[in-house]
C-alpha cells in the first residue's frame, strides 16, 4: 500500500507520455515502426495454434504500459507483464497477428453452455458459478480509416473524428469485433473473427486474423491479466506502432 | 435530478419475514440462466450477516465526494444456488433421500431468526431490501461504460443491458450490494422497480404480493402519495445507511413497538426491545426523533384520538398504500 503513490506517479507518467500520442491528429514518431512479413504459407496455417510457420518471421518486443487504478480503493496496478512479442504476416489479403506474452496465471474457464431453449421452458437453469473472476484477454486496435500518413487517433479508443476498430479476444468468451470513437464508447458489433490461442509454460500465444492493413496504418496492442482483475481500461497497453 | 422520483416505504413493524415478496420478484424477474443465486428483493434477519454476507460492513457509496468501492463479494458470500435431486429420487428409483446440491453453506437469509441479544433477551426483526434507486447512485457514477442511467421521468435506476460489459465496478460501488453479476450472460443486473408494471398502472410485484401490507409506493414529489406523506409530512420513515451519501429512495418505518417488557403506557425509549444503538447504526441518529414521533402518535390513539400517520400505516387497501401514475410515462419511439 505504501508504494501506491509512487506507482500511480509512474503509471501516470507512462500514461501521460502515451497521451501525447493519444492526441488526435498526431503522427506516430519513427522508431515505432512495425514490419509485416509477406508469408508464402496459407493464412489457415499461420492461424493454427502453435504453427511453426511463424518461426522465420521477425519478432518485435513492444513495451507495455499499465493504466493506473481507477479508484483510490482499487488494487494497485503493478506492472507484471512488461512486453508483448508481436509478429505480423501478410498473406492472401489478410493480416495475421501473433501476440505472445508471459503471464504466470492462466485466467480462463469454460463456461457452462446454455441450452438452445428458452429458460422458462426448462426446470434447471444454467447457474452463475462465480461472480468475482476476470479473464486474460488481448486486443489489436487500428483506425477505421487507415492508410499512408493516416493520423493516429486518440489512444483512448479513438475519438469522434477518428473511429477505431478493435479486434478483441478473451480467454473465456472468445473473439469479438468492437468499434469505438472515444473512451467509454466501445460497442460490440456482434461480429467475430478467426482466432486461436494456447497457454503453455506460463505463456499465452494468440493468433488473430485481421483484414490486411496498408502500410502507414497506426496499430496498438493491449493485454488484460485476469488475476490482476483487469477489465475495461484497467489493462496493459502499447503506444501506437506504425505498420510498414 | 430526475423530473419525478418513485419511492417505496416499508413498515418494519409489520414484516413477517415470509419471503413472499422475494418469491414474487424471483418468479417474475430472476428465473433465467445465471440468475439462480440472485434476489433483487431479499428479506434478511437483523441483526445478522445479511445478503451478501457483511454487505453493510465492506464499503461502497460516497465519502467526501469520492466513490469508495468495496471488494467484490464472492459467491460464497451470496450463497450458491442449489438444486434438489428430485429426478433421481422420484423417477429413477434411487433410494437416497432428496438432498440439495451443492451443499448449502450460506444463503439469502442464512441466519434466519438468530438476531442478537438485548441484555438478557433475544431480539430480531426482518429487513426487506430492494435497490434503493438512489438520487445520487454510486453505481451510475462508477460505470465507465455509462451503461447505468436514472430514468428522467420517474427516477428509476436501470442498467442498459446492451452497453453493460460486466466490469462490476457498479457492484463494488453500491453500498447496499443490490447489483448482481450474471456470469452466464456476462452482464450485471438489478431491481428495475418493476417499471414495466408501473407503466401499466400495476404496483411492484413485491408490494402487490406482500401479505403484511407493509409496502407503500408512489412518487416522492406527489403530495397525494402515501410515500410523500410518510417521509416528508409525518416524517416517520428513514433511508438505510444515509451516511453512505447516495440518498436512497426506499425508506423504512423503524421497528419501535412494543417495549421489551410491558406493552401499555410505558415509553419504548425507556425500555426498547430493539437497542437504540442498533437502529442508529441502520438509520442514523434521526431514528430517535422518528421513534418519538411514532410514540406520540401511538399515545394519541391510546387516549382515544385519531392519528392520520398510524391510519396510513395500517394501509387497509391498495388505494391507500399505492399511488401509481402510469400517465407519467413519456413514450419514446
Amino acid at each position: 500500500m505504501k508504494t501506491r503513490p509512487l506507482l500511480i506517479v509512474v503509471s501516470a507518467v507512462s500514461l501521460l507520455s502515451s497521451m501525447i500520442w493519444a492526441q488526435a491528429g498526431t503522427k506516430p514518431a519513427a522508431g515505432q515502426a512495425l514490419s509485416a512479413a509477406t508469408s508464402s504459407t496459407s493464412a489457415d496455417n499461420l492461424l493454427h495454434a502453435g504453427s511453426a510457420a511463424w518461426g522465420p518471421i521477425a519478432v518485435k518486443h513492444i513495451a507495455l504500459n499499465r493504466t493506473p487504478p481507477l479508484y483510490d480503493t482499487d488494487e494497485a496496478a503493478t506492472l507484471e507483464i512488461s512486453t508483448v512479442d508481436v509478429r505480423l504476416a501478410r498473406v492472401g489479403g489478410k493480416l495475421l497477428v501473433q501476440l505472445i506474452w508471459r503471464d504466470p496465471t492462466h485466467d480462463a474457464v469454460t463456461l457452462a453452455e446454455v441450452p438452445n431453449t428458452a429458460p422458462e421452458t426448462r426446470f434447471r437453469k444454467v447457474p452463475t458459478e462465480a461472480d468475482d473472476r476476470f479473464f486474460d484477454a488481448a486486443a489489436v486496435m487500428f483506425p477505421e480509416k487507415s492508410g499512408i500518413n493516416a493520423m493516429a487517433p486518440s489512444l483512448q479508443m479513438g475519438d469522434t473524428e477518428h473511429p477505431v476498430e478493435i479486434y478483441y479476444w478473451n480467454s473465456t468468451r472468445g473473439a469479438m469485433l468492437m468499434q469505438a470513437q472515444g473512451r467509454s464508447t466501445t460497442k460490440r458489433t456482434g461480429r467475430t473473427f478467426p482466432v486461436s490461442a494456447t497457454y503453455q509454460n506460463g505463456q499465452w500465444s494468440v493468433n488473430l486474423e485481421l483484414p490486411d492493413l496498408p502500410a502507414g496504418t497506426p496499430v496498438a496492442f493491449a493485454v488484460w491479466n485476469g488475476s490482476q482483475k483487469d477489465r475495461d481500461g484497467r489493462k496493459y497497453f502499447s503506444v501506437w506502432q506504425v505498420l510498414e | 435530478m430526475s423530473k419525478h422520483q418513485y419511492a417505496m416505504v416499508m413498515d418494519l413493524n409489520k414484516c413477517l419475514g415470509c419471503q413472499t415478496c422475494t418469491i414474487a420478484c424471483k418468479k417474475l424477474w430472476t428465473d433465467r440462466d445465471g440468475t439462480g443465486y440472485m434476489y433483487w428483493n431479499n428479506v434478511e434477519t437483523r441483526p445478522g450477516l445479511g445478503y451478501p454476507r457483511q454487505w453493510d460492513r465492506i464499503g461502497g457509496g460516497w465519502k467526501d465526494g469520492s466513490l469508495q468501492p468495496s471488494p467484490l463479494p464472492t459467491m460464497d458470500d451470496y450463497g450458491h444456488a442449489w438444486e434438489y435431486n428430485y429426478e433421481q429420487r422420484l423417477y429413477e428409483g434411487k433410494k437416497q433421500p432428496v438432498m440439495p446440491s451443492p451443499e448449502p453453506k450460506s444463503g439469502v437469509n442464512w441466519d434466519e431468526d438468530v438476531g442478537g441479544m438485548n441484555e438478557d433477551e433475544n431480539y430480531f426483526f426482518y429487513l426487506p431490501r430492494i435497490c434503493n434507486h438512489c438520487t445520487h447512485p454510486a453505481c451510475l457514477e462508477a460505470c465507465p461504460r455509462k451503461a447505468i442511467y436514472k430514468r428522467d421521468e420517474d427516477g428509476i435506476v436501470v442498467i442498459d443491458q446492451e452497453r453493460c460489459q460486466g466490469y462490476r465496478y457498479c457492484i463494488k460501488a453500491c453500498p447496499y450490494k443490490k447489483i448482481y453479476f450474471n456470469e452466464v450472460m456476462g452482464k450485471s443486473e438489478k431491481c428495475i422497480f418493476c417499471y414495466p408494471r408501473l407503466e401499466k398502472g400495476q404496483v411492484n410485484a413485491c408490494a402487490a404480493q406482500c401479505p403484511g401490507r407493509l409496502r407503500f409506493v408512489g412518487l416522492l414529489d406527489d403530495p397525494e402519495s402515501p410515500v410523500h406523506k410518510l417521509v416528508l409530512v409525518h416524517k416517520i420513515a428513514l433511508p438505510l445507511f444515509p451516511e453512505k451519501g447516495t440518498q436512497p429512495n426506499v425508506f423504512y418505518v423503524p421497528p419501535f413497538n412494543p417495549p421489551k417488557r410491558e406493552n401499555y403506557g410505558k415509553s419504548i425509549q425507556e425500555d426498547p426491545r430493539v437497542p437504540l444503538d442498533y437502529l442508529i447504526y441502520l438509520f442514523g441518529p434521526e431514528v430517535k426523533d422518528v421513534i418519538v414521533r411514532l410514540e406520540s402518535e401511538l399515545r394519541k390513539t391510546q387516549e382515544g384520538g385519531r392519528s392520520e400517520a398510524l391510519q396510513l400505516l395500517i394501509g387497509r387497501d391498495a388505494e391507500t398504500r399505492y399511488r401509481v401514475r402510469p400517465q407519467l410515462v413519456q413514450i419514446q419511439l
